[in-house]
């Protein structure tokens, strides 16, 4: 089961309840991301191959696709994004509700690509924060189930973007308090 | 199967008959004429001065025996000295299965005469042509930019634009006020 090593974290050092909580939350989250395709190229169709019954994401909990950010946990960039769509890429992120992660699809989406020029952006971690980076031009669907399992162990520990600032701010409101 | 050879067999009277026949017509216009045999081009480059520009597309386009009815594209060139662009008309006959291709040689400060009248579909190619090179067209309905963002600076493929000369912005460009009604 995916509760094996609970017994991990019963160092004392963290409230019992409470971290027993984080774990057994963040096992319901690696197992149930709602990802929100933002396939824009190539890219893109390697995803919806993944997503198909070929590969099929839906092992991994990760089948409920939706068109809709505020319905989804987990944004897939996949292609070229471009400067105009910078700001649309950036407000889709700000629209999803926490917690939230963001999984880079490709070369063009982790670093623009081959497209070093005026109209593409170098990378969307200069807009966004990205959790993690699938490499290929375009990438495998293997390599789109190996970054989503990456995924799966960073939101496990705890490493990924969204969840460190949420323990930082529970953190310095305690600190307040 | 349509190379250039085929071209010239296939269009090569028809091509020499129908420029000579343009130059009688419009004279000076007229400023130079490239043929397939002896430059490396395709079809026929005319190169027409930019007053008689809507002449002599009008012409192409209805005179019996032309019939160049379709304008397959519009692009411009930054050729990099002076006059500084190039606006370059492709021209494809339905029923003849021909293409002829115009030029108007214009300097960085003069307008070329818009086409919309002739074409409609030249609409967002010139609007294109704009955003990209900057030159501006007299009588178009709606000269915006169609790529780029409404508030970029500069125009992309201008040869003295900087290959990387990003320009981010924060927020989406703002919808216009009549597409929102």
């Amino acid at each position: 089961m995916g509760l094996d090593g609970a017994q991990d974290s019963k160092s004392g050092l963290f409230g019992y309840l409470t971290t027993r909580l984080d774990y057994f939350v963040n096992w319901g989250r690696k197992n149930a991301f709602w990802p929100m395709p933002y396939g824009t190229s190539c890219c893109g169709i390697e995803m919806m191959s993944t997503l198909a019954s070929g590969y099929d994401l839906a092992r991994f909990g990760a089948e409920a696709v939706r068109f809709s950010p505020r319905q989804a946990d987990l944004l897939i960039v996949a292609g070229i994004v471009n400067a105009k769509l910078a700001p649309v890429l950036r407000s889709v992120y700000e629209q999803m509700g926490d917690p939230k992660w963001v999984l880079c699809l490709g070369a063009c989406a982790s670093s623009g690509g081959l497209f070093n020029v005026y109209s593409v952006v170098q990378g969307i971690d200069t807009i966004i924060p990205v959790d993690v980076y699938v490499p290929g031009c375009p990438p495998a669907p293997e390599n789109l189930l190996h970054g989503l399992m990456r995924l799966q162990e960073m939101v496990m520990r705890g490493e990924t973007h969204t969840q460190r600032r949420i323990k930082q701010s529970k953190r310095s409101r305690s600190k307040q308090v | 199967m349509d190379t250039k050879q085929d071209w010239s067999v296939k269009f090569g009277e028809i091509w020499s008959a129908q420029v000579a026949q343009l130059r009688e017509k419009f004279h000076s216009a007229v400023e130079q004429v490239c043929f397939p045999q002896d430059s490396s081009t395709d079809v026929p480059i005319v190169y027409v001065k930019k007053e008689h520009l809507l002449d002599v597309l009008k012409f192409l386009k209805t005179e019996h025996g032309f019939e160049y009815n379709f304008l397959a594209d519009l692009t411009a060139t930054d050729e990099g000295k002076e006059p500084r662009f190039l606006v370059v008309y492709n021209l494809f006959s339905i029923s003849r299965h021909a293409r002829i291709r115009v030029k108007v040689r214009v300097r960085e400060e003069e307008d070329v005469p818009s086409i919309v009248s002739l074409w409609a579909g030249a609409n967002w190619a010139e609007r294109e042509v704009w955003d990209m090179f900057g030159i501006k067209f007299e009588g178009h309905p709606d000269l915006r930019r169609l790529l780029m963002d409404e508030r970029w600076v500069g125009h992309p493929l201008r040869k003295d634009y900087p290959l990387r000369g990003y320009q981010i912005f924060e927020t989406p460009q703002p919808a216009h006020p009549e597409l929102l009604e």
